[in-house]
């Protein structure tokens, strides 16, 4: 049985990482993976654990062959998974991706259209399934990712912390807005007892004892297990692996109770959840945690005992094996109702983008008087005498 | 060897053999009903024995990779006839083996805790579906392992809320599921009555954490109930099962100390034997010789 795995990049993204690595480990079961790359490499690809064991074919090579399984992994990709040869197709989701972009951002309604497609559904975390399977009428195939036991090896004694500083971890993109790393600094910053702030990111502006990163899977095991508690304080998750990386490592974490810590964290057993947009409330638990170091090794030890119970790569490979083959043996999904659900869906976006021009077009009208009073100002005798009063103005204006 | 229980025998520990017991029990209205049976991983067949012994059965299919064990399973059940099949279920091989002993009647297939020892069950997984599409009833179960986050040697898979989440959404969307839970119970008997007691309802807990995870699917899959069974404790058998597994650790950390000191040993030995000259003729007296 041949698959192809359809990836944008191979860039540094937890994503492709998870791809790569199902794609290597489904090969001991007799499937013969390939990486397929569904846009034109500009960027040298990272240096993902694996990646030398899986052939990596362009789009252009892949149509040249015949596919007993394509599955897209990333809402862009769909599209050129049309473009294979394949028996049958099926996609990876890996996150509700439409929330990745904000509510005005045109992106957001082609990322919703994929999940109309008629396609087989393999995703990674029980809320991505029972979502899509209210959406649709199918049956959605379940393969939680796995975690690198070798490299996030728990240690064999978990030695107390009685001293020192709150070792505190943060990860994250701050560009991204939906992982919260903003809010995440600011916590710490409001925090009274003792700590030290680890950033890991590739951003260099920030205020924290140490910034690291990128780094390799290896290198945060190591910064994990130094640590006592991973910061995560996401709107929007898929699976959520960073908080259960650090688990495997001895470290608890403390979280928003975004999409995905359902699967495993509970709150007072293994972590702490906290709320959104309470910068307070975080920076309290984290004092707590500091300040309480019973609680603290409690809950490093609860946690201990979560990322023992979570699956491996080697059974998660397993487990993506047996739904790679279920896949090839149900009957490819009915393609009317797949239409009629983006035909219902597309006729939205245009009620929705209707509404839009409608707000915009009666604006623009209120504007109109406002427009000509600018106009006039502008002109030279009036805005020469106008200048003190703007300058005032862009005082005493609200931000 | 240390006894993870992984292979029951009549001495195997009360509450693991009365859970065993009971899945077989569970089956047995399936299995009565169809004229074939195939037990996949049966052991040495005590538990099968003890829900099947009065029952006719048609053709059992049994299959084990233990020869030993395959050798004593079956002998306690009336059955017209039985076949006792080798395979190891983790491979194609092996499955193709089961399947071509099975038999066109479509019939029974039960496989208690038999996937968690199987290095891939792709293989066993996809036959047990195709099975179910063919009319045969399948009776499954795992057990739940990531619970107590236990790490057994004798495991493959670790088996959870989770893991059997992805493992029900490969099988029919109708299969039945059921979860076991263990029970607390005790007896209080006046002398001299023998008869059997009654045991009072037992209330499910609503939260209460499963051993095992229970899956039937095929056409006979409704005829799994809800059942709950009930056998006196034989504290001197479990005893005896307590001390001879603190027997058997004491013994192997025995084994494992001496072991570690013939590595230790062998392993200064071959450092002295690749040192210098100088180093490794060494005695305490040309040491003290050199010293001033």
């Amino acid at each position: 049985m041949n698959v192809a795995f359809l990836v944008n990049d191979l860039q540094l993204s937890g994503g492709v990482g998870v791809v790569v690595e199902h794609a290597r480990q489904v090969g001991r079961h007799g499937i013969d993976a390939t990486l397929v790359l569904a846009r034109e490499r500009d960027d040298p690809d990272w240096r993902f654990r694996g990646l030398g064991d899986v052939e990596v074919l362009s789009l252009g090579e892949a149509r040249t062959r015949s596919w007993d399984v394509a599955i897209a992994t990333w809402w862009e990709t769909t599209s050129a998974l049309l473009e294979l040869d394949a028996a049958r197709r099926a996609y990876f989701v890996q996150s509700l991706e439409d929330r990745f972009y904000r509510p005005d951002d045109p992106q957001r309604l082609g990322a919703a259209l994929t999940h109309d497609l008629p396609l087989q559904v393999i995703t990674e975390a029980r809320w991505i399934a029972e979502t899509l399977e209210e959406l649709r009428d199918q049956r959605v195939l379940l393969v939680r990712n796995g975690i690198s036991k070798d490299v996030f090896a728990a240690p064999a004694e978990l030695p107390v912390r009685l001293h020192g500083p709150l070792r505190i971890v943060v990860e994250g993109n701050p560009h991204v807005w939906f992982k919260g790393v903003g809010e995440a600094l600011a916590s710490v910053r409001q925090m009274r007892e003792p700590h030290h702030l680890t950033v890991v990111t590739a951003a260099r502006d920030l205020d924290a004892d140490e910034i690291v990163g990128p780094l390799s899977h290896e290198e945060m095991a190591a910064l994990y297990a130094r640590s006592d508690v991973v910061l995560k304080l996401s709107r929007v998750e898929g699976m959520f692996g960073p908080p259960l990386e650090g688990m495997h490592c001895g470290a608890t974490c403390v979280v928003t109770a975004v999409t995905g810590a359902e699967e495993y964290v509970e709150h007072g057993r293994n972590g702490l959840v906290v709320d959104w947009d309470d910068p307070r409330g975080t920076s309290r638990a984290l004092d707590l945690l500091a300040r309480d170091r019973a609680l603290l090794h409690s809950l490093r030890l609860g946690a201990l005992a979560t990322a023992r119970s979570w699956p491996s790569w080697e059974q998660a490979g397993t487990m993506m094996a047996a739904a790679l083959r279920e896949v090839a043996r149900r009957p490819a999904p009915d393609a009317g109702p797949a239409f009629a659900a983006a035909l219902s869906d597309v006729r939205a976006a245009i009620e929705a983008q209707a509404l839009v021009v409608s707000q915009r077009d009666r604006l623009r009208y209120r504007v109109a008087p406002l427009e000509r009073l600018d106009r006039v100002v502008e002109r030279r005798p009036l805005r020469w005498l106008l200048a003190p009063l703007r300058r005032v103005w862009r005082r005493v204006r609200p931000s | 060897m240390a006894d993870w229980q992984e292979r029951i025998t009549r001495d195997t520990k009360p509450s693991i053999r009365v859970e065993h017991d009971l899945r077989y029990a569970a089956a047995a209205p399936v299995v009565r009903a169809v004229p074939t049976w195939c037990d996949l991983g049966c052991g040495a067949g005590v538990a099968a024995a003890d829900a099947l012994a009065d029952a006719d059965l048609g053709r059992v299919v049994l299959v084990d990779a233990d020869a030993d064990a395959l050798d004593q399973a079956g002998r306690d059940l009336r059955a017209r006839e039985t076949v006792r099949v080798e395979a190891d279920l983790a491979t194609e091989e092996g499955v193709a083996a089961v399947r071509g002993a099975l038999g066109d009647a479509p019939g029974a297939v039960t496989c208690f805790e038999v996937i968690e020892h199987l290095e891939t069950f792709v293989p066993l997984l996809e036959a047990l579906v195709e099975l179910a599409a063919a009319g045969w009833t399948i009776v499954a179960s795992v057990p739940n392992d990531a619970f107590w986050a236990l790490e057994n040697p004798y495991h493959h898979t670790m088996w959870g809320e989770g893991a059997f989440e992805e493992l029900r959404r490969l099988l029919p969307a109708d299969a039945v599921v059921a979860r076991q839970v263990p029970l607390d119970g005790s007896q209080l008997v006046v002398e001299g009555d023998d008869g059997a007691l009654d045991v009072p309802p037992v209330a499910p807990r609503a939260d209460a954490v499963p051993s095992h995870f229970v899956v039937a699917f095929g056409p006979r899959a409704a005829e799994l109930t809800s059942r709950a069974l009930a056998i006196g404790s034989d504290l001197d058998g479990r005893r005896r099962w307590e001390r001879q597994r603190e027997s058997t650790l004491a013994v192997l950390e025995a084994e494992l100390e001496e072991l570690r000191a013939y590595v230790k040993w062998s392993s200064d030995e071959l450092a002295r034997l690749n040192a210098p000259a100088e180093i490794r003729d060494q005695t305490p007296e040309t040491v003290a010789r050199r010293e001033p």
